[in-house]
């Protein structure tokens, strides 16, 4: 059997902005957090499959907010992940546009000390966008971009899991890979238009 | 912007410039708006890039999570309907007793049950029968598919393996496909101290030129030909590597074998 990680809030915070134990701080926020997050969604009108995607979502914004230094430590875990799997529900159920009364008994069942989490709210549905476009790469390109960006690797060990035949024909793939990701962004108009804001 | 150029920004922005060069990218970037322009895209495109694969992990988490939940469910309706069971109303002491025995009773069934099956797994667990649990055949069509008229594939696709392992030892060049089908076919013969000589054949030729063609492939039935060679010991690091490389073809494989199984096969063998 496993031995179970477990983290205090304060852990948990410093494993998933050193990044080292991430895989393990994910897991465990699952453990911890998940059942009482996506019963509330069930309770409120979402499937279970609807509870899993929405929890997902909160996960990866909360690990967002924390890499970017920008989690404060006031509200605590749980409070911040009901919040944004809350809200995201909310949204979902509005464009849904099948929200009448329970919209109104989610409205009143939010705690007055809930943290503002609209900005991160927004910031997902910008995400998610993001995502899509890297979804629609081909397989190796993502996969290329996905060792190099988010596993870090060098070209060497890109060599190792990719049938290229030296670091050279790696490397030009990836200098392909990511300006053809940058033409998709700019041919999206939605990403472009919210990027020019950004740039402004 | 040429593409060259938008390859000096890459370069920058994943900081493999140096010195001069740094500063007078900076400079470009500062005063040329295009340049400026393509450099945010650029770095948002490598913020998707985070993004997605951060996305990938956690779904990765959750699909554990829902497995583990899943079990834990199982073992909860089991527990749950026990206590229904040793919970049921009783009003005399006669009743509380005959409960009582039943529990021992059950109790001493559970324990014999496990006991039994504990000796039957310690006895029935070997390299040998794990490798019938675990050993399943390559199918060449369905991974590489250039060069049909190859001798060497035509007979291994009609599973001639006597023939394989004859035109792979007279072949004038020898490669690692060549290697690795006659691996696979001294398997299929049972031949397994030369199976595990092409296997490592391949590796070698792969560590020494930097390449990696059926570098995964000849690592998992190399640690499959140790265990049927009966020795666990030396598949038992393979494995744990392969288990511990999520991008090797035969992870999910590996992760599906029992570990303990093959630690109890390791303990008698080491005994």
């Amino acid at each position: 059997m496993k031995a179970e990680v477990t983290y205090t809030d304060a852990e948990l915070i410093e494993a998933i902005s050193e990044g080292t134990e991430l895989n393990r701080a994910i897991q465990f926020i699952y453990r911890q957090h998940a059942e009482a997050t996506s019963s509330f969604i069930r309770h409120y009108g979402g499937s279970e499959q609807d509870a899993d995607d929405i929890f997902q979502d909160a996960v990866v914004a909360f690990i967002d907010v924390v890499k970017k230094g920008k989690f404060r430590m006031e509200s605590n875990v749980r409070t911040f992940l009901a919040s944004i799997a809350k809200n995201c529900w909310f949204n979902e159920l509005k464009k849904r546009e099948r929200a009448g009364n329970r919209n109104k008994q989610f409205e009143m069942s939010r705690p007055q000390d809930e943290p503002d989490v609209a900005e991160h709210i927004n910031e997902l549905e910008r995400k998610k966008q993001l995502r899509d476009l890297v979804d629609g790469l081909g397989e190796s390109c993502r996969k290329i971009l996905l060792l190099f960006y988010y596993e870090n690797m060098t070209m060497r060990e890109i060599l190792y899991h990719l049938p290229y035949e030296n670091e050279q024909v790696v490397r030009n793939k990836k200098y392909k890979c990511l300006q053809q990701l940058t033409v998709l962004i700019k041919d999206n108009p939605a990403v472009a238009r919210q990027m020019q804001e950004i740039i402004k | 912007m040429t593409p060259e150029q938008k390859n000096v920004l890459i370069d920058h922005l994943d900081e493999s410039l140096r010195g001069k060069a740094t500063a007078t990218l900076e400079e470009v970037i500062g005063n040329d708006p295009e340049a400026e322009k393509e450099w945010n895209y650029l770095r948002l495109a490598v913020d998707a890039v985070k993004e997605a694969g951060l996305y990938q992990e956690v779904s990765a988490a959750r699909t554990a999570w829902k497995a583990e939940s899943g079990i834990a469910a199982t073992s909860a309706t089991a527990k749950s309907a026990a206590r229904t069971t040793t919970a049921a109303p009783t009003n005399t002491t006669a009743k509380v007793r005959s409960l009582y025995r039943v529990s021992l009773r059950a109790a001493a069934v559970i324990l014999i049950i496990a006991a039994s099956t504990a000796i039957y797994k310690y006895l029935s667990v070997s390299s040998g029968s794990l490798y019938d649990r675990y050993y399943s055949g390559y199918n060449l069509n369905t991974t590489r598919g250039a060069g049909d008229t190859d001798p060497v594939m035509e007979a291994y696709n009609a599973k001639d393996w006597t023939t394989v392992r004859q035109l792979a030892a007279t072949a004038k060049t020898r490669t690692n496909q060549t290697d690795f089908l006659a691996g696979m076919a001294c398997l299929e013969q049972k031949q397994y101290d030369e199976a595990i000589s092409h296997f490592e054949q391949i590796i070698a030729v792969n560590t020494h030129a930097g390449t990696d063609l059926y570098q995964d492939e000849a690592e998992y039935y190399l640690a499959i030909s140790w265990l049927a060679h009966r020795n666990v010991n030396e598949a038992m690091p393979i494995l744990e590597k392969i288990r511990a490389d999520r991008h090797h073809k035969y992870h999910e494989k590996v992760e599906k074998m029992s570990f303990f199984d093959l630690r109890l096969a390791q303990y008698k063998e080491n005994k």
